[in-house]
């Protein structure tokens, strides 16, 4: 069943077969409910039924249906019917059945049932709503066997009908289940698809009728839940061999290895989550290291908040004593450019120092310093230091300054740790310089 | 995978520029602050700048993140919000303490079950309270990125303002 549905999506360089099909579906479906209520007029709307059928065949065979996967699929699942088998869903067979009832009434309508069914099933996967209504068609035609079957003659034939029952609801199952996996793609997904469908056949089989029928209604709500969840974004799921193919282990996999893959982003970042194996382990893991980085953050918060007015008493006061000296011993190695520099920030701070308030001063010293030690990395960019040394004395506009300073600590931003956090004093320096103009 | 990679680097770089210009920049704010209102150094003082350094910390990072991220929006908006309540809590203690405190004993959850680890990480990570399972693990990769981020930029700080 489930091949004759992948195959034409597969191999479907041609979607209006789809659109076509999806619309003879939904008329099948139609008709297959008003058969259940009308059953005097069965045989008539079975051979309108067939009409359709010998139409869909038509457009299997024009849509490069495959006959081996199909006849393999038919012997593996299907027993009554060899002669489909044999001449690839010739029309002529299919009148045969469809002359059928007549003659036997039990037997012979589960046939056509069968072979409607599979029909039914054959479709592309179409929109949910049809999909609904055929599961509500499906389940009709349960209860109509299950009728049936009680005064069926032989047994084998009724275990013959669930299979196909089952197989039904397999490839419902399946339609949607790839609609979740989204377009099928190569022939090894379809091996693989194939492999699923036998499993769940097998496992459907052992189960009973009437929970294979509760199943599929349940599942069918919920598919078409996980379908509208997901639709914006395929994800493919592909069950291997013995895993189950129905929608709530799908979903519960397709879950499972999403939150697998997060533990494995966070096993990445956390530093000493390697070693440790198991969700719970690791879980406890993250939660230390979280708690460790906050904690880290109040730490730093009440370091800066203990630092500050310190800074602010040491520039108030012992600014021209201190600060000097504290960079000249900082960087005694550049020589020649902090002794350029000094003198500039000399000039520049008493110009400024009665109007400077302490914020801008001790933001004011700190950027030269990690201004040397960029320079001290790449000695290109001294003499731009220069040039910048040189605006301060001057006390340019700003908006000059801040194109000439961010450049060279651009260039220079790569190369070490503090590496991004030099443009950011400047910035900094350059508001508070801002502010001292406006005051 | 080569561009990516570069790319998430360039991100989380401008994310640390923002990050540091924003806090530098509500650092200064608050230091001139500070200033104007006289600086006093008791435990309480203290113990109020450095919550408040804290909280500009967050707001930062979170600004800096932007309302791409559920954990940025959450804190984003508890901390436009934490104004708005103080304020009117600050009125209603004005106004009438039993009010405030009836509400109080009212809003009170019992909490009968063991915390579980992710309800603990719920916790951790701001606006994690509605979040699935996935959603909050996810959150949480961000949010330790950007926490890493934001105590390297504070120690660089710190360490400068030493020398």
């Amino acid at each position: 069943m489930i091949n004759r549905a992948l195959l034409p999506a597969g191999g479907g360089e041609n979607m209006l077969h789809f659109t076509d099909i999806t619309v003879l579906e939904r008329q099948r479906a139609c008709i297959k409910w008003q058969q259940e209520q009308q059953q005097q007029q069965q045989v008539l709307q079975q051979q309108q039924e067939i009409s359709y059928f010998t139409e869909l065949t038509g457009v299997f065979q024009q849509a490069g249906f495959h006959e081996g996967g199909l006849s393999e699929v038919v012997t593996r699942s299907v027993k009554p019917d060899p002669g489909l088998v044999d001449n690839g869903w010739n029309n002529d067979h299919v009148v045969g059945f469809g002359v059928g009832p007549p003659y036997n009434n039990g037997s012979g309508f589960e046939l056509n049932y069968g072979s409607i069914s599979r029909t039914s099933s054959c479709p592309p996967p179409p929109v949910a709503a049809v999909a609904a209504a055929t599961v509500k068609g499906s389940e009709s035609v349960v209860s109509d066997k299950i009728s049936y079957g009680v005064g069926r003659e032989s047994s084998k034939k009724r275990k013959v009908d669930d299979i196909q029952n089952n197989s039904k609801v397999d490839a419902e199952e399946d339609t949607r289940d790839k609609r979740i996996k989204g377009c099928a793609e190569e022939g090894e997904s379809k091996i693989t698809e194939k492999n699923n469908n036998k499993n769940g056949r097998n496992n459907n089989t052992n189960k009973n009728n009437n929970s294979n029928k509760e199943s599929s209604a349940g599942n069918s709500k919920d598919n078409s839940k996980v379908t509208e969840v997901q639709k914006p974004d395929y994800i493919h799921v592909r069950a291997r061999r013995g895993q189950a193919t129905d929608s709530h282990s799908l979903a519960e996999r397709v879950r499972r290895e999403k939150i697998s893959e997060r533990m494995k982003y966070l096993q990445d970042l956390v530093p000493g989550c390697n070693k440790i194996t198991g969700k719970a382990g690791m879980l406890d893991e993250i939660i230390n290291y979280v708690q460790s980085l906050q904690r880290q953050v109040e730490f730093l918060s009440m370091k800066l908040a203990a630092v500050n007015p310190r800074l602010d008493f040491n520039v108030d006061n012992l600014f021209a004593r201190e600060a000097f000296p504290a960079c000249s011993v900082n960087f005694p190695t550049i020589g020649m450019s902090s002794d350029m520099t000094n003198p500039a920030y000399l000039q520049f701070n008493p110009a400024q120092q009665q109007l400077v308030t302490c914020c801008g001063l001790d933001m004011g010293i700190d950027p030269p310093d990690m201004g040397f030690k960029s320079t001290t990395s790449s000695p290109e960019s001294i003499p731009e230091t220069f040039l910048d040394s040189s605006c301060f004395t001057q006390a340019h506009p700003p908006p000059a300054w801040d194109a000439d300073l961010q450049n060279p600590y651009n260039v220079a931003i790569d190369q070490g740790r503090q590496a991004s956090f030099p443009t950011q004093p400047f910035t900094g320096s350059i508001e508070a310089s801002n502010l001292k103009m406006e005051m | 995978m080569a561009s990516k990679h570069v790319i998430a680097t360039r991100h989380t770089k401008s994310i640390k520029n923002r990050f540091a210009s924003r806090f530098l920049r509500s650092l200064l704010r608050m230091k001139r602050s500070d200033r104007f209102g006289g600086s006093r150094s008791n435990e309480g003082v203290r113990k109020r700048s450095t919550h408040r350094i804290k909280m500009a910390a967050y707001a930062s990072m979170a600004r800096a993140v932007g309302p791409s991220r559920t954990w940025s929006r959450a804190l984003l908006f508890k901390l436009r919000n934490r104004a708005r309540i103080q304020g009117v809590l600050r009125k209603r203690c004005l106004v009438s303490k039993k009010n405030k405190k009836k509400r109080v004993v009212r809003n009170k959850v019992i909490i009968s079950r063991e915390p579980s680890r992710t309800d603990t990480l719920r916790k951790l990570v701001p606006g994690g309270d509605s979040m699935d399972i996935c959603c909050l693990l996810e959150e949480t990769a961000h949010y330790i990125k950007c926490l890493a981020t934001q105590v390297k930029v504070m120690q660089s700080i710190a360490d400068q303002s030493l020398l």
